[in-house]
């Protein structure tokens, strides 16, 4: 058996933690930036307020029904995902975290007599030691677990765990739960399936064999097979490399000038470095983007971006931040105003898995080395930002979180305060 | 340096994992484990927070302004136990009176008669956010 344990709304969970006088009152977290709703308590859901919604088209809502408003606070959201997956560790010896706010559990080889009772016991402690509300659904495959977790966000009476095997039941429940809802189907497919007139997750687990190979290859085939409960997707406890990076923000004040605009992709580039070197990677193409506000709908419209191609793999600070830099000059147009911009690290290599081209020069390649490295050292001393590259200014754009919350679990002058009566 | 001081700014964790080893390894580092403050304050990780006692409305409650106390959310409310409770939209510390019932919120100080007990009922969640394990005040 599989578990997926889910976190409920996680990040308006989070702000929910030290606050529980917002239980019960709508809760919006908004992106980096402020820019758009990306966690909505139910209470916020039920007032249509959708995923993704921009913050200035919601104001009105906002403000009629009291909803309370947070800008992102990676720090706690961090921190109590790391709480939670500490909870479900106590629970089983295979933890796959899946997401900030989403882990696989793996019961294989365990006894266990009551997985119902053990699906809202996991729950009940989640939410006991960390104040995180978290549905845990109990399935004889991963994608099956998947579906009996959100069952438990329907049903409240299901008090947090949701344990889904006989066949009859899961038969009952893939008769009603939407295909392109389907941990693994994407868009595309749901799609297909629709111009099929495949609406629900039964009928995809009912097409013959030999069409999901043929129309949905090997990945719409282990969705397919796990949907008829045979365990299909290998279970993941050991980290995997990222295989892509991506560094990219949106800007309180649009861009309108080159220099400034360089100046962010290289901080951007030295964050994905950063982010690179710490996985032991290697990059071996980038893409560097910028686009404009697509909701002013009179300004003019840009999407542009660059991609390099690096001679030799590198993790080297100053050869992909050069190369970011170039990339931004050379997208760049004069009357546009940029709202987003990124770097992207589209292909990457492990270092240890690496073997260099017979014609790089390793005598500089070794000087560079050791600048990063150095790099690397005085930053990680000193902190982030002591050493910077010219290009990567003084940080004149600063992010707007205008509504964050205190880091209440990990800073000190942050931790909260409690009076004696 | 000033020991007791906590910079306002240093990170929880840097705190709590101390220094980076570095160089020859000791040949002592098999014989002998050095005490941790931090396990024996901390028993479970994912379930305890710090607080920072700010406010002390009575004498001999053994609690004092700036004092950093630690609450572990994994212990059950016991008889005598002080707690954090959340009262009027407000972090209290009180102590708790396991009742037939339920509970009863106390005042810190068994003497103190200002402030009414408050009953804790079955639908009360969050009144109890979790027990004090801990009192860490400056010398």
């Amino acid at each position: 058996m599989f578990a997926l344990a889910d976190c409920n709304n996680f990040f308006a969970s989070c702000e929910r933690v030290f606050r529980p006088d917002l239980n019960g009152r709508p809760v919006i977290v908004l992106s980096n930036n402020d820019g758009c709703a990306v966690a909505r308590s139910n209470e916020a859901k039920a007032l249509g307020i959708k995923m993704g919604a921009p913050y200035f088209k919601i104001r009105d809502i906002i403000e009629k029904n009291d909803v309370a408003v947070f800008s992102s606070n990676f720090a706690l959201y961090g921190d109590m995902s790391g709480r939670v997956q500490e909870v479900l560790r106590t629970f089983a010896p295979s933890v796959e975290q899946y997401s900030i706010d989403e882990a696989f559990m793996d019961f294989r080889g365990m006894r266990i007599d009551d997985y119902d009772a053990l699906a809202k016991e996991i729950s009940r402690r989640c939410r006991q030691l960390t104040a995180i509300p978290v549905s845990v659904g109990i399935a004889p495959t991963k994608t099956l677990a998947k579906i009996a977790s959100k069952l438990c966000k329907q049903y409240p009476k299901l008090q947090g765990g949701c344990y889904m095997h006989r066949p009859q039941d899961i038969e009952k429940v893939l008769r009603r739960f939407p295909v392109s809802d389907v941990w693994g189907i994407g868009r595309r497919s749901a799609a297909k399936l629709a111009g099929m007139g495949i609406d629900t997750a039964w009928e995809y687990a009912n097409l013959p064999e030999a069409d999901v190979r043929k129309l949905f290859a090997l990945p719409g085939w282990r969705t397919w097979s796990e949907l008829r409960g045979i365990p299909s997707i290998e279970f993941e406890d050991m980290i995997e490399p990222r295989q892509s990076i991506c560094v990219s923000r949106s800007f309180t004040k649009e861009i309108n000038d080159a220099p400034l605009l360089c100046e962010q992709v290289a901080n951007f580039a030295e964050g994905v470095v950063r982010k690179l070197r710490e996985q032991q990677s290697l990059a071996l193409e980038m893409a560097v983007f910028a686009f404009t506000n697509r909701f002013k709908e009179n300004a003019p419209q840009a999407f542009s971006s660059r991609l390099s191609v690096f001679a030799d793999a590198t993790s080297e600070h100053r050869i992909i931040v050069s190369a970011a830099v170039k990339a931004a000059r050379e997208l760049f147009r004069a009357g546009y105003g940029y709202k987003k911009a990124g770097v992207v690290i589209t292909k990457l290599v492990q270092q240890s898995d690496y073997v260099k081209s017979l014609f790089s020069d390793e005598l500089s390649d070794n000087k560079e080395e050791k600048l990063s490295e150095s790099i690397d050292t005085i930053n990680r001393s000193f902190g982030r930002g002591t050493i910077l590259f010219g290009v990567q200014g003084d940080g004149r754009i600063k992010m707007s979180r205008e509504h964050q919350s205190p880091h209440y679990t990990t800073l000190w002058k942050d931790i909260p305060k409690a009076s004696v009566k | 340096m000033d020991p007791h001081k906590i910079e306002d700014n240093d990170s929880l964790e840097a705190l709590m994992l101390g220094g980076v080893k570095a160089g020859f390894p000791s040949p002592a580092e098999d014989v002998r484990e050095k005490l941790d403050l931090v396990k024996l304050l901390v028993r479970h990780s994912a379930s305890t927070f710090f607080f920072r006692i700010d406010g002390v409305s009575m004498v001999d409650a053994d609690m004092d302004e700036g004092d950093i106390i630690i609450v572990d959310r994994a212990v059950e409310p016991y008889d005598g136990c002080k707690a954090v409770c959340f009262i009027d939209g407000e972090y209290t510390v009180k102590r708790v009176k396991i009742t037939r019932s339920g509970a009863l919120l106390l005042p810190c100080n068994e003497q103190n008669s200002t402030y009414k007990p408050i009953p804790v009922g079955p639908d009360d969640d969050f009144l109890i956010w979790g027990v004090v394990t801990w009192v860490i005040k400056k010398a």
